[in-house]
C-alpha cells in the first residue's frame, strides 16, 4: 500500500494518545508506563503514531513540506511496533506502524533521505550488508567451524548469520555456539559463509523498499535454486525479514529463529543440560521476534462495511496485533536451564520496550539509540538480574554500548550462550 | 500570522531550543480534525481547529509563568492541554501558542496517611493508579480513561467516571492547587496558600476553587494548572492489577472480595428502582452502564469479540446470527454493570446479599452469560483501569455522545425507549452505525446527595466518509430539536457550540451572547464574565471559559 492508500486511517485516528504508552491495562508503574521511545525522547505529539498520522495528512494535503523537522520526525522511530500494539487494544482498523513505514518509503521516494542511511544503502549495494564491512569477510566467523557450508554439501535448512552476528567480532560466538548447537542435535544445516548476504529488512525499515525487494528475491531465487526447506537464523531483525516480509515478495520457505528450533530440541530430548547456570537473568523481547514476529498471513480484500459504518475487510484480513508473537519458546528454554532464574521486568512480550537500534536509529541518532537502551537497561537492573538476555545482536550491540556508557557491570547475553553454558 | 522573532527567541530562552517549534508540520500534529468528534459539537468534515503559532513544551511552574507573562506583554494568546482529550485542548484562534504539559509527569508525594497525591498535568490516571495501588490505594479514573491526565479534569473539567459512585467526580476530588493565573502570577489555593500543605482545597488559605473551576471547568482557556493534590481512596486488592490474557482480551484474576456483575431488569423502572436502592445500601465500588456504547443489538456479540483475541469486526455479522448471542442480548437490553469490592470478607458477604435482595425486590437478574470467567475479568479490569476507553471509536474512528439526560435515574431510564426509538429511526438512514438504538451509558450516581445519572446516547460514525460525517451532524441536530420538543432539554450536541464554531474557530461574540442570552440560568456567565476580567485582563484564553 502506497502513503495515499492510508488516508483514511489518518482521518479515523481518534487522536487518542493510547500509541505514547504500554496497553494501558499492563501500567505497573509510573517509571516503566512509557511505550514509544520517539515520543518519549523528543516530546512532541508529532513524534508518536497520532503526530505521525497528522504529519502525514498535512504533507498529503500539502498543508506542509519537507524540512529537517519533518525528516526528525518520520527518521527519528525505532519502527518498534509498541504503538502499534496499543493502538489496537480497541482500534480493528488502523495500522499505525504500516502508515510509518510507507511513510519513510514516500520520504525515500522523494529523494528526502538521511546521509548515515545512505552509507547503510551504499555498502548494501556494494558490500552485501548494511554496516559498511567487506563483503571478503562476511564468512569470518564460522572459520574453523565443523559445519557444511551451502555452496557445497546443501542441505534442507540453511543457517542464516545476519549482518550483525557475521560481522561483530564480539557477537560471532554466539552463531558459532547456535550452529554448532543444532548439528550437534542431529539437524542437517549448513551455512552460506562468504557468499551470506543482507536480508534487507534494514532497508526496508528505513524505507528502501526497492532495496528490500531485491535483496529479498536474491535470497529467494537463490534457496530455491538450491532445494531449500527451512531458514533457521539467530537475528531476530533476519527473522522478521524471512518470516513476515518474505512471504510478500513470494517465499514460501519455513522460517525458524533459533531459540524456537532450541526450544523444539530440548522437548524432544535432543538437547539435554548438564551444568547448572547459578544467574539470575531478565529477558528482553526484540521487538521484530516478539510483537513482530507474528507469522505472515496472505490478504488480498477490500475495506467494506458493515452495519452502516462499522469498517470491517473482506475477506477477513489479519490482525497483526502482537498476540502471536515468539514469546515463550525463548522463556522455555531459560527456564529449562538448571539453577537459571528468569525474573520479568515490568514491560515484556508484545509491550516490551524496544532496545533502540532499530530502523536506522542507531546509525543516524546514536544518542536517542543509547538513551532508549539506557532505559531498557535501568529496567532490567530494577529487576535485580545480573544480565539482560536477547535474542538478537542488534538488541545486543546496542545493550553492551550503552552499558559500557553507563559503566555498569550488568551483563548482556544471548539464549544460545545460556544454552551452550549449561551443556 | 508567525511569531515576531523577538517573541520567539524570548520563548526559546525561557524553554530551551528543544522545547520550542513552529514547524508547519509540528503544529499540524497539534490540530484536531472536527470531523472526529469534538465533543460535543459537529461534526465537520474536513475541518481542523486553528493551527497555533508555536507549540511550547514547559518544563516547570517557573518556566510556565515566565511564558504567560511573556503572552502577556506581547498580547498573545495561549492554551495548555495535557493528555490532548477533545478539541477543547486546542488553539481557538490564530496568536495563540500551545502548552504542551507533557514534560511535567511527576508524581511529587503521595500522602499514605491523609489520603492524597501531588501530580504534575501529564500524570495520567494509570500511571497514578498503579503507584497507589502499591500502597493499598486507588484514584478516581474517568469515564475518557485513564490514559487522560487526573489534574485536567479535576481543575478544568466535570470528570464523572464508572467509579463515581465510590470516588465521585473529578472536582469533588481536587485539594491543594497551584495555578499561573493568566496574568503570569501563581496563586497557591486551600492549606497550601497558608503553607499547610496540600490536604484541603478550601483553606485555610485562599479558597477560591468555585473561581478556578467555574460552571463546568475552565477547560485550557483560564491559565494554567501547575500542579494538584487530589483524594485517595482504599484498594483491598493486590499491589498490581495481575493482568493475563492474550491481547487485547486482557483480564484480571481478582481475589474473591471482587465481584463483577451485569445487572438486568425486567422494565426501566425497575432498573431506575435498582439504582436507588444500591445507593440506599451504599454498596457498589464502580457502577455503570458501560457496554450499550456498543449499541443494544450489538453489545452482546462486540463482548464476545473483545474478550477473544481471535475475533475481528468481521465476525460481527455471523455472530449476531449466534442464538446463543441473541440471546444473552435479550437478557441484558436494560443493564448496567456494577463491581462489588469488600473491604473485609464480611462486607463483600453483605454486599452480596445486599444485591441479591435488591434484585429479588426489582425482578433483576445477574446476567449469567456476562459470569464466566473470561468476560468477568476482562469486565472487572476493563473498570478497575479504563484502560480500554477508546472502544468507544471503535467501528470507524468517530463517536459523539447526544441527548445527555442529567438527572435521578427514573429521569434518563423513563426516556430511554423513546430516545433509542428515535436514534434507531436516524440509524435506518445510513450515516450513523446501525447498533439498535440504544446506546445510553452513563454512571449510576455519584456520592452524597443520592445518585445523579448522566446519560448520553453514542452515535458511531466514520470521519473519513463524508455523508457519514454530514448525516451524524443532521441527527444530533435532529436530537437536540427533539429533546426540546419532549422537554428532555438541551443534550449534549451543542455542549460546546458557544465555544468553538463549524469552522473550529473561537464562535463569534453575538452568537455566544444570543445563546447564553436564552440558557435557564444566564447570571453564571455574567458572574464568569467578572472573573474573566479580573484574572484574565488581557484575554489571552479562549472561549470554553464561558462568559455572557
Amino acid at each position: 500500500m502506497a502513503l495515499e492508500d492510508h488516508k483514511p486511517e489518518m482521518e479515523r485516528c481518534s487522536l487518542c494518545s493510547y500509541c505514547k504508552w504500554i496497553p494501558l491495562d499492563q501500567i505497573k508503574s509510573w517509571r516503566f508506563a512509557k511505550g514509544c521511545p520517539s515520543i518519549a525522547y523528543s516530546n512532541f505529539l508529532s513524534y508518536s503514531a497520532r503526530g505521525r498520522y497528522a504529519v502525514a495528512l498535512s504533507l498529503l494535503q500539502g498543508r506542509s513540506n519537507y524540512t529537517d523537522r519533518v525528516l526528525d520526525i518520520v527518521y527519528k522511530c525505532q519502527t518498534c511496533g509498541s504503538c502499534d500494539v496499543t493502538c489496537k487494544v480497541c482500534r480493528y482498523n488502523l495500522e499505525p506502524l504500516e502508515t510509518i513505514l510507507e511513510l519513510r518509503a514516500k520520504l525515500v521516494e522523494d529523494g528526502q533521505c538521511l546521509p548515515q542511511h545512505k552509507v547503510m544503502i551504499d555498502s548494501l549495494h556494494k558490500e552485501g550488508n548494511t554496516i559498511s564491512k567487506p563483503k571478503a569477510d562476511r564468512g569470518k566467523w564460522a572459520e574453523g567451524l565443523d559445519v557444511k557450508r551451502f555452496n557445497k554439501e546443501r542441505t534442507e535448512i540453511v543457517f542464516h548469520a545476519g549482518c550483525q552476528f557475521s560481522y561483530d567480532e564480539e557477537l560471532q560466538k554466539v552463531v558459532r555456539a547456535a550452529v554448532t548447537l543444532l548439528k550437534n542435535a542431529g539437524v542437517d544445516i549448513s551455512i552460506m559463509g562468504e557468499n551470506e548476504t543482507c536480508c534487507g529488512t534494514r532497508a526496508y525499515t528505513m524505507g528502501y523498499q526497492k532495496e528490500f525487494i531485491k535483496s529479498a528475491e536474491s535470497h529467494i531465487e537463490a534457496w530455491t535454486k538450491a532445494g531449500v526447506k527451512e531458514v533457521v537464523t539467530s537475528c531476530s531483525d533476519c527473522y522478521h525479514g524471512f518470516k513476515r516480509l518474505y512471504p510478500k515478495v513470494g517465499s514460501q520457505f519455513e522460517v525458524f529463529h533459533t531459540v524456537e528450533f532450541i526450544n523444539h530440541l530440548i522437548k524432544e530430548g535432543k538437547i539435554k543440560f548438564t551444568k547448572k547456570v547459578p544467574m539470575t537473568i531478565t529477558y528482553h523481547d526484540p521487538c521484530h521476534l516478539g510483537r513482530q514476529g507474528e507469522p505472515y498471513i496472505p490478504w488480498d480484500g477490500v475495506e467494506k462495511k458493515i452495519r452502516n459504518q462499522v469498517v470491517v475487510y473482506e475477506p477477513r484480513r489479519p490482525r497483526y496485533n502482537g498476540a502471536w508473537g515468539v514469546y515463550d519458546p525463548p522463556r522455555n528454554v531459560l527456564r529449562s536451564i538448571p539453577g537459571l532464574e528468569l525474573v520479568e521486568m515490568e514491560r515484556i512480550r508484545e509491550y516490551a520496550w524496544c532496545c533502540g537500534a532499530a530502523g536506522g536509529v542507531k546509525e543516524a541518532y546514536p544518542d536517542f539509540a543509547k538513551w532508549t537502551a539506557t532505559e531498557r537497561i535501568e529496567e532490567a537492573k530494577s529487576t535485580g538480574a545480573e544480565a539482560i538476555v536477547s535474542a538478537c545482536p542488534w538488541c545486543e550491540r546496542n545493550f553492551t554500548d550503552a552499558i559500557r556508557s553507563m559503566a555498569d557491570k550488568m551483563k548482556v547475553l544471548d539464549v544460545v550462550e545460556l544454552v551452550q553454558q549449561a551443556m | 500570522m508567525a511569531l515576531s522573532r523577538e517573541v520567539y527567541q524570548a520563548l526559546e530562552d525561557i524553554v530551551g531550543t528543544e522545547n520550542i517549534s513552529e514547524d508547519p508540520a509540528v503544529l499540524d500534529s497539534y490540530r484536531y480534525s472536527l470531523s472526529q468528534t469534538s465533543i460535543h459539537m459537529g461534526p465537520f468534515y474536513n475541518t481542523f481547529t486553528p493551527r497555533g503559532e508555536a507549540v511550547l513544551l514547559p518544563g516547570s511552574t517557573e518556566e510556565v509563568q515566565a511564558v504567560v507573562r511573556i503572552c502577556n506583554r506581547y498580547k498573545i494568546k495561549f492554551k495548555s492541554s495535557s493528555t490532548f482529550w477533545s478539541a477543547m485542548g486546542y488553539p481557538s484562534d490564530e496568536n495563540t501558542i500551545q502548552l504542551d504539559m507533557r514534560r511535567m509527569d511527576r508524581i511529587l508525594e503521595i500522602d499514605e496517611k491523609n489520603l492524597f497525591a501531588v501530580i504534575e498535568p501529564h500524570v495520567i490516571g494509570a500511571t497514578l493508579q498503579a503507584e497507589v495501588m502499591k500502597l493499598g490505594l486507588n484514584t478516581h479514573i474517568i469515564g475518557a480513561g485513564s490514559g487522560c491526565s487526573p489534574l485536567a479534569s479535576a481543575t478544568s473539567y466535570m470528570g464523572p467516571g464508572p467509579d463515581t459512585i465510590f470516588m465521585g467526580y473529578s472536582d469533588e476530588n481536587l485539594l491543594g492547587l497551584e495555578w499561573v493565573m493568566p496574568n503570569g502570577d501563581i496563586l497557591r489555593t486551600g492549606s497550601l496558600g497558608s503553607g499547610l500543605g496540600w490536604f484541603c482545597g478550601e483553606g485555610p488559605g485562599p479558597g477560591v476553587r468555585g473561581i478556578v473551576r467555574g460552571l463546568v471547568g475552565t477547560r485550557g482557556a483560564m491559565g494554567v494548572f501547575t500542579k494538584c493534590a487530589i483524594k485517595l481512596y482504599p484498594w483491598p486488592g493486590t499491589t498490581k492489577l495481575p493482568v493475563e490474557g492474550i491481547v487485547p482480551a486482557y483480564r484480571a484474576v481478582l481475589p474473591d472480595n471482587f465481584r463483577a456483575y451485569t445487572l438486568a431488569f425486567p422494565t426501566w423502572k425497575a432498573w431506575a428502582d435498582a439504582c436507588h436502592k444500591v445507593w440506599d445500601a451504599g454498596i457498589g465500588y464502580i457502577a455503570h452502564r458501560q457496554f450499550p456504547m456498543f449499541g443494544r443489538e450489538l453489545k452482546a456479540a462486540m463482548i464476545k469479540i473483545l474478550t477473544d483475541p481471535t475475533k475481528t469486526l468481521y465476525d460481527l455479522e455471523e455472530m449476531l446470527e449466534d442464538p446463543e448471542i441473541q440471546k444473552m442480548g435479550e437478557e441484558m437490553k436494560r443493564d448496567f454493570q456494577i463491581v462489588l469490592v469488600g473491604m473485609t470478607p464480611r462486607d463483600i458477604e453483605w454486599q452480596e446479599k445486599a444485591l441479591d435482595e435488591i434484585l429479588k425486590g426489582t425482578g433483576g437478574w445477574k446476567v449469567a452469560a456476562m459470569d464466566v470467567p473470561e468476560i468477568r475479568n476482562w469486565v472487572l479490569l476493563y473498570f478497575i483501569r479504563i484502560g480500554h476507553k477508546n472502544l468507544n471509536l471503535v467501528y470507524a474512528g468517530g463517536y459523539d455522545g447526544c441527548f445527555g439526560l442529567v438527572g435521578p435515574p427514573d429521569f434518563g431510564s423513563a426516556r430511554a425507549e423513546e430516545i433509542g426509538e428515535f436514534k434507531g429511526k436516524w440509524e435506518k438512514k445510513g450515516a450513523i452505525v446501525d447498533a439498535g438504538g440504544d446506546c445510553m451509558i452513563g454512571g449510576i450516581g455519584g456520592i452524597g446527595g443520592g445518585g445523579l445519572c448522566m446519560w448520553e446516547n453514542f452515535a458511531h460514525f466514520d470521519p473519513d466518509d463524508k455523508e457519514s460525517v454530514e448525516g451524524t451532524f443532521d441527527f444530533f441536530e435532529a436530537s437536540f430539536k427533539f429533546g426540546l420538543e419532549r422537554k428532555f432539554g438541551p443534550g449534549m450536541e451543542r455542549g460546546n457550540v458557544v465555544a468553538r464554531g463549524p469552522d473550529g474557530k473561537t464562535t463569534p461574540k453575538e452568537i455566544r451572547e444570543r445563546i447564553l442570552s436564552s440558557a435557564p440560568q444566564p447570571t453564571v456567565f455574567r458572574y464568569q464574565r467578572k472573573i474573566k476580567e479580573a484574572f484574565d485582563p488581557n484575554n489571552l484564553g479562549d472561549a470554553y471559559y464561558v462568559t455572557l
